[in-house]
């Protein structure tokens, strides 16, 4: 499936999220069973398909990592699983290090805080070089910046859990 | 998911975490990651004499993989470099009954007991110059 086909959007990385949202709604308001409830048995299917396909080229969309990984799969590009290369030595020591500190700041609001909006700059950094990657065509350049912004996304999880903790959630 | 006991068990009670000197030139170092998932991993063997006597890991990311890790170093202790080196993640699969999705954590913990290794022997050429 092409989820940017599904929506009727251009094939980028850099979307303008509103009207993909947009465009989203009003073709499932199109699809609704209800508005099938009268109509030919396979009418009522084939619009039942189409709205599920639209929900799952909404979910592939909104998140960064999975448009990414749509864009570069339609690319013909190997991605997910065991598929991608090594991270580097020198980023995985970064990523330990990074893990280690939170590790050492849980309990402490103040440190928990400064990890977090370090974690949230990362995250913002690593999505800006993947798209700028993706979006001028050098995908054999973006597949290591995707890995990099998986280990963000992870990161900035862990990191929101620890904040979330200390409000005593 | 289901993860088996065995899993559970050393996830609960992960053997060896922990840090060695990695300034040490005994040790060993072995750090790896899985971009898929974001995990890591730090495996560390200290050498003496061609016999690994200790072992410690890190690992940030799953059940299985901390348990991959935690298993790993176990089993390292004691035996030679030669006989780490024979370590497969399938038998890491096998003792811990790991589902087919849960396979990628074994490689890990296989690609960090060989990075020890290399690391170790790196730095015993160094020191011979």
């Amino acid at each position: 499936m092409d989820p940017f086909a599904v929506l009727g959007l251009p094939r980028r990385f850099t979307l303008d999220m509103k009207q993909a949202e947009a465009r989203h709604l009003e073709l499932s308001k199109t699809l609704h069973p209800d508005r099938y409830a009268a109509a030919a048995p396979n009418e009522r299917r084939m619009a039942l398909s189409r709205a599920v396909e639209v929900n799952e080229a909404w979910r592939a969309l909104r998140d960064p990592i999975k448009r990414a990984e749509a864009i570069l799969t339609l690319a013909g590009k190997q991605v997910g699983e065991t598929r991608e290369p090594k991270p580097a030595p020198a980023f995985l020591m970064e990523v330990m290090e990074a893990r280690e500190e939170l590790d050492e700041a849980k309990g402490n609001a103040e440190h928990v805080e400064r990890v977090v909006s370090r974690a949230r700059a990362q995250f913002a950094a690593a999505e800006g070089e993947l798209g700028a990657a993706i979006d001028r065509g050098a995908f054999d350049d973006a597949i290591p910046l995707l890995g990099r912004l998986r280990y963000a996304a992870r990161f900035l999880d862990e990191a929101r859990l620890a904040e979330d903790h200390l409000a005593g959630f | 998911m289901a993860y088996s006991d065995k899993v559970i068990e050393h996830y609960e009670n992960p053997r060896n975490v922990g840090t060695l000197d990695k300034n040490d030139d005994n040790v060993g170092t072995g750090l790896v990651g899985a971009p898929a998932c974001g995990d890591v991993m730090r495996l560390q063997i200290k050498v003496e004499a061609g016999k690994i006597v200790d072992a410690k890991f890190k690992t940030f990311g799953c059940g299985s993989a901390i348990a991959s890790s935690s298993l790993a170093t176990e089993w390292l202790k004691g035996k030679s470099l030669e006989e780490a080196e024979t370590i497969q993640n399938t038998a890491i699969v096998e003792e811990l009954n790991l589902p087919p999705v849960k396979i990628h954590c074994s490689v890990l913990a296989e690609d960090a007991i060989k990075s020890a290794i290399a690391d170790f022997r790196a730095k015993q050429a160094a020191k011979k110059g």
